[in-house]
């Protein structure tokens, strides 16, 4: 069977041939002062005396300025990502205290980002591995250039400063984690699928009978009639999907760590079901280990994997190498 | 008799129908049968297009090696770290031993036993109920107190905990696993004084006794 000539595409379009552009402007009125549109030159240059030579104030918007204002709630050290295993329990003198049980494999230290190149400070952390074929080709590109192997998750974690920053291609063991220390847990939730008002925002739903006609659970008015806009307001909580969004838990104490496992137990509960994908970091609003254990860690980092530096510049060497011969694969074709 | 022929015939469509049937799925049977192998042995040592193509692609890149993985050696640490809890809990296993299914006088649901905490009076009662749950494995006993039916949990493994006794036994092997049906009147155990003041007088027979057999041999 021919392939079906398209009809319509050799049709010049009405407004092509006989409209200008600027008939094709739309009426109603958007074009003008009030709408923040003018063909006058600007007025003035306003950076021209907000320098801080000024003796003005500093400002209090801005990148700079978002960035002191959280500094004293961004952590000093990068967190972790870990998988959740379970919970358990283990005795702490008399009391029993309830633990989940969270797996770090194969957590490395992928990128950082700088406040210069990127507006922050961060440190991208990878989790776990990922046969090559299930990875794109930029990614590829992406891993071969750090010398790492190809990762099943990544993550950033944001930190106060230049301080905050990890070699490349260094892995972070449990121990990275104090003893004791208190650590805020990020995760998704179970998903619950589509529910109803009643379990989702926790609506009291209707009675159970004088005259209710199958309507016990449902969530009845969403607003007001005639008179109040007739409309539905935006935001209003209604059925859909619940679950599977990220929550926090904050202030999780750290009970165990054991590098030979792999595990770092935390006190409580935490979100989503066993094999979910969990960051851990360091408490925003509890004190960091304090300064000698991180010294340690850092240590310890340098002791256990020497000679990161050259490695990275290797597979940097390595890349722009593979990187020619794709490129030049590309132009044979 | 018209009525009975009719259902006679009836009948044979019937067989008819469910002889061809048969012979329908025979067929499709053997058309199967015949098409699979040579399809089979074409497929098994060809990649498929995909993973041609996915093969490709990674052989255009540096692919490193990976970092030593907790995973391969310890998939699910869940079990260790237990294990290695009640260790920590009951290092002479007396507490593992005394509620495991392998050992014959174990305790076993329907007896009355007596555990003693640090905090205060020894609670005793009947076994009602176990929660087996590594660390977390725990006991239900349902005593009196004051004439009131009691019932409490006692984690097993718990440091409070400093002694469980078996004070009496089942004669009979409970056929349920909870004894829930203990709780109404008809079943109800009641005050377990008597057992309990029973086991102390025999214990303390026993113990007087070994004293007396102990002082004999110093004598000798």
């Amino acid at each position: 069977m021919p392939p079906r000539i398209p009809i319509r595409v050799a049709l010049p379009r009405f407004a092509a041939i006989n409209c200008s552009p600027s008939l094709l402007l739309p009426h109603i009125p958007q074009r003008g002062i009030k709408y923040g549109w003018s063909t006058a030159p600007p007025r003035s240059k306003h950076k021209r005396f907000n320098q801080p030579s000024a003796g003005l104030p500093a400002l209090t918007t801005g990148p700079a300025a978002a960035l002191k204002r959280r500094e004293n709630t961004t952590p000093l050290r990068t967190g972790v990502l870990a998988i959740k295993k379970g919970m358990t329990s283990i005795f702490q003198g008399k009391t029993r205290v309830v633990c989940t049980v969270l797996q770090m494999d194969q957590v490395q230290v992928i990128a950082n980002k700088t406040r210069e190149k990127h507006g922050y400070w961060a440190v991208q952390i990878g989790l776990g591995a990922r046969q090559g074929r299930n990875v794109t080709s930029p990614m590829l590109g992406y891993y071969e250039a750090k010398g790492i192997a190809p990762k099943a998750e990544l993550a950033e974690f944001k930190v106060r400063d230049q301080e905050g920053l990890l070699p490349v291609g260094a892995q972070l063991l449990p121990d990275w984690f104090q003893l004791g220390q208190h650590v805020d847990v990020r995760a998704r939730s179970r998903g619950m699928g589509f529910a109803g008002g009643m379990k989702r925002h926790g609506f009291a739903g209707q009675e159970a009978s004088h005259g209710n006609s199958k309507n016990h659970r449902t969530i009845g008015s969403t607003g007001p009639s005639q008179g109040g806009g007739s409309r539905v307001i935006p935001g209003k909580k209604m059925p859909g999907r619940m679950g599977n969004e990220f929550r926090t838990v904050q202030n999780l104490k750290v009970l165990k760590v054991d590098n030979e496992l792999g595990v770092v137990l935390v006190s409580g509960p935490i979100p989503g079901p066993k094999g979910r994908i969990v960051r851990l970091q360091d408490s925003k609003k509890r004190k960091a280990p304090a300064l000698p254990y991180r010294v340690k860690a850092l240590e310890q980092l340098d002791e256990r994997q020497p000679g990161l530096q050259e490695k990275l510049e290797q597979a940097r060497l390595r890349h722009l190498e593979m990187q020619a011969q794709r490129q030049a694969h590309v132009a044979e074709v | 008799m018209n009525a009975a022929v009719a259902r006679q015939s009836m009948g044979c469509l019937k067989a008819a129908l469910r002889r061809t049937r048969y012979q329908k799925t025979w067929q499709r049977c053997l058309a199967t049968e015949a098409a699979s192998p040579s399809t089979a042995s074409i497929t098994k040592n060809a990649y498929s297009q995909r993973q041609h193509m996915d093969k490709q692609k990674v052989s255009k890149f540096q692919i490193w090696p990976q970092v030593p993985s907790p995973r391969a050696t310890h998939p699910d640490p869940m079990p260790t770290l237990k294990q290695q809890e009640i260790a920590r809990l009951d290092p002479t296993g007396a507490r593992t031993r005394l509620f495991s299914r392998d050992h014959a006088d174990s305790a076993k649901v329907g007896d009355v036993l007596m555990v003693t905490t640090k905090a205060g009076e020894p609670f005793s009662g009947a076994f009602i109920q176990m929660r087996r749950r590594g660390v977390d494995t725990a006991i239900l006993l349902r005593g009196q107190l004051m004439k009131t039916g009691v019932e409490t949990w006692f984690k097993i493994y718990s440091p409070t905990v400093t002694g469980i006794d078996i004070i009496w036994r089942k004669p009979k092997r409970a056929r349920r696993a909870r004894l829930t049906f203990m709780r109404k009147p008809k079943h109800d155990m009641g005050s377990v004084d008597n057992l309990v003041s029973a086991w102390k007088k025999e214990r303390y027979a026993l113990r007087s006794k070994a004293k007396q057999g102990g002082g004999k041999q110093i004598r000798r």
